[in-house]
């Protein structure tokens, strides 16, 4: 009830002023259309070669499906729980470094001591390339760093669900989310102090295919196959879980209203739990094929793609599942193919003014009022 | 036998207390009615029996069961359905989903329930695949009664069924109310059309300032000078 209340309350603010409405959309439309412009200009004068933009965007597809998969976790727990978890940053690096512990102790067993093989090469002991980290070249250690790195952020969320939000549950949106940024801090300087704060290297360079476009190679290399695969596939079964699961309706069914799902019988602490628990893995295995992708782990990953990632599920509006996902490819584009336009150091600034702009023309975000469907 | 029975029942909304000692009984297959003026309480009373306001004193027992401040899930497996006043469909979820989410208690859908809800409300299983929210009020009214009748519940709490209809589908409404008593499930609804509902019910009470009235058939009370003078305006 309550959000629905706020919900149209906000669109009557909304409706009161289409003429900052329209001249965003104006401004918009004149924007993409200049952006365009500078594109094309740049492709025919050569200063940028096609194959350069299509790697430009197979990157910017690889940073937006992460986003996404961690989004969809962040959604979840929004919709069905009705507050903004800073923690889950936090979430994605912890789920990471449980992974990748796994992966480098299965990997490097009998080579390195397992202290620095539990913490990941802490203060440089031990080198995932070194170790010779990848997919192809050891792929039982990927796979069970996959499960592991669920398995952890699974473990990490229900305990602070249990600890801290479950007792606050009732209070209002505000208590809960400063509290969540406590735990955010709380999280990530814990894992500085036991993992150092050090950025290590973690794979070694994994075998790429290259794919001639019109005028070069584009590479794509298996760590970006995996997370594509390991992306999509989880993505398919969040969307079959939710549409065709007895789970899935009663988690749709609580978003949509809680109350009612209650007074229908659904035990909603159960469901709670479960969308913990999927949401948990979620985030944690995004956060895994993240480091394995980008080949590098430190202790504030998470932290530094949260904004990238509420930018994403704001911008997809907000509770929706899918919502995230295309809110999710649109600010990994973003963040990546900025650099057509402006320098690189602004291009996570690009992201979020495009979230802006968005909102700004479509205040309920892409997938307004769908909750989790 | 009696299946609802509320014995001096004190509920309200944290400080601010609403019912003071309402008695209330609904029978095996019995059609009960609540009217009174607005802010009487009647849907208070409903919420209270299904534990949603503040519990101050009092007992609610359910087919000879204790259920004062149980959780919805217990309740509902007692054999009670609730259709609530607003709010009462998940605008999100297709019609089918909405009447599964209905028998959720149960390891499976139970088809026969699923199969006579569609016939009782033919609209639904023309729609099943539509999403709720985007049916009129009238459809939607029926699937929330649809989705109480998934269980098959001895008892249906209807609250204000008749609210926001166009007033051809008043008459259906009450119509399909009838069916479903006369099936065998008892009725007890709370209703601010009160001429209508107690001429087709078998027991009214009037309720005021969360105080019980009178009590008496639905006949007895649309004769009754003095109800008709207060509460039924003439």
């Amino acid at each position: 009830m309550g959000i629905a209340e706020t919900y149209s309350r906000s669109r009557q603010f909304v409706d009161r002023r289409p003429l900052t409405h329209s001249l965003a959309a104006a401004a918009g439309v004149g924007l993409v259309l200049y952006l365009l412009w500078v594109l094309v200009s740049q492709l025919v004068t050569g200063q940028l070669q096609i194959h350069e933009l299509g790697e430009l965007m197979w990157d910017g597809l690889m940073r937006g499906l992460v986003i996404g998969l961690a989004g969809v976790g962040l959604s979840m727990t929004y919709s069905i729980l009705n507050f903004a978890n800073f923690s889950h940053g936090d979430y994605i690096s912890a789920g990471a470094f449980s992974g990748w512990a796994t992966t480098y102790l299965i990997a490097g067993l009998g080579r390195a001591d397992i202290g620095s093989l539990l913490l990941v090469g802490a203060g440089g002991s031990v080198f995932g390339g070194a170790l010779g980290i990848g997919i192809s070249t050891t792929p039982l250690a990927v796979v069970l760093g996959v499960v592991v790195a669920g398995i952890g952020a699974v473990a990490l969320s229900l305990f602070v669900d249990r600890t801290v939000f479950k007792p606050l549950r009732g209070e209002d949106g505000i208590t809960l989310l400063i509290a969540s940024i406590g735990v955010a801090f709380a999280l990530r300087y814990l894992m500085q102090f036991v993992f150092g704060s050090d950025v290590r290297g973690t794979t070694s360079q994994p075998p790429a295919y290259s794919f001639y476009v019109v005028d070069g190679w584009v590479r794509v290399n298996y760590h970006d196959m995996t997370l594509f695969v390991v992306a999509i596939g989880l993505m398919v079964g969040v969307h079959l879980l939710l549409q065709r699961s007895k789970l899935g309706k009663a988690m749709r069914a609580m978003s949509d209203n809680g109350d009612l799902a209650r007074i229908t019988g659904i035990p909603t602490e159960g469901v709670v739990r479960w969308t913990w628990i999927i949401g948990g893995a979620l985030t944690g295995i995004s956060g895994y094929i993240f480091v394995l992708w980008k080949g590098t782990l430190a202790f504030d990953d998470g932290w530094l793609l949260l904004l990238l990632i509420f930018a994403a599920v704001i911008l997809g509006g907000i509770g929706s599942v899918y919502g995230a996902i295309a809110g999710g490819i649109v600010i990994g584009l973003t963040a990546s193919m900025a650099v057509i336009w402006i320098p690189s150091a602004f291009a996570r600034a690009a992201a979020f003014a495009v979230m802006i702009l968005i909102l700004l023309v479509r205040p309920q975000g892409i997938f307004a009022g769908r909750a989790t469907a | 036998m009696t299946l609802l029975r509320v014995r001096d029942l004190d509920a309200g909304y944290g400080d601010l207390q609403i019912l003071t000692d309402v008695d209330l009984n609904v029978e095996d297959e019995e059609y009960v009615t609540i009217v009174g003026p607005n802010g009487a309480g009647k849907s208070t009373v409903m919420k209270s029996v299904f534990g949603l306001t503040t519990h101050m004193g009092g007992t609610v027992s359910f087919d000879d069961t204790d259920i004062t401040g149980a959780n919805p899930e217990d309740i509902i497996r007692l054999g009670l359905g609730y259709v609530p006043q607003n709010d009462n469909v998940f605008g999100t979820l297709s019609v089918q989903e909405n009447l599964e989410m209905g028998a959720y208690i149960l390891d499976e859908v139970p088809k026969d329930s699923l199969d006579a809800v569609y016939e009782r409300f033919p609209i639904l299983e023309e729609r099943r695949d539509q999403k709720a929210g985007t049916m009129s009020g009238g459809q939607q009214q029926m699937l929330a009664m649809g989705r109480a009748l998934m269980l098959d519940p001895d008892l249906l709490l209807l609250d204000e069924p008749s609210a926001g209809l166009a007033p051809d589908l008043v008459d259906e409404m009450f119509d399909k109310i009838d069916e479903i008593n006369e099936a065998g499930t008892a009725i007890l609804m709370v209703e601010q059309n009160a001429k209508e509902a107690l001429r087709r019910c078998d027991r009214g009470y009037v309720l005021v300032n969360g105080q019980n009235r009178y009590m008496d058939t639905g006949r007895a009370l649309l004769d009754d000078q003095e109800v008709r003078q207060d509460f039924l305006g003439g």
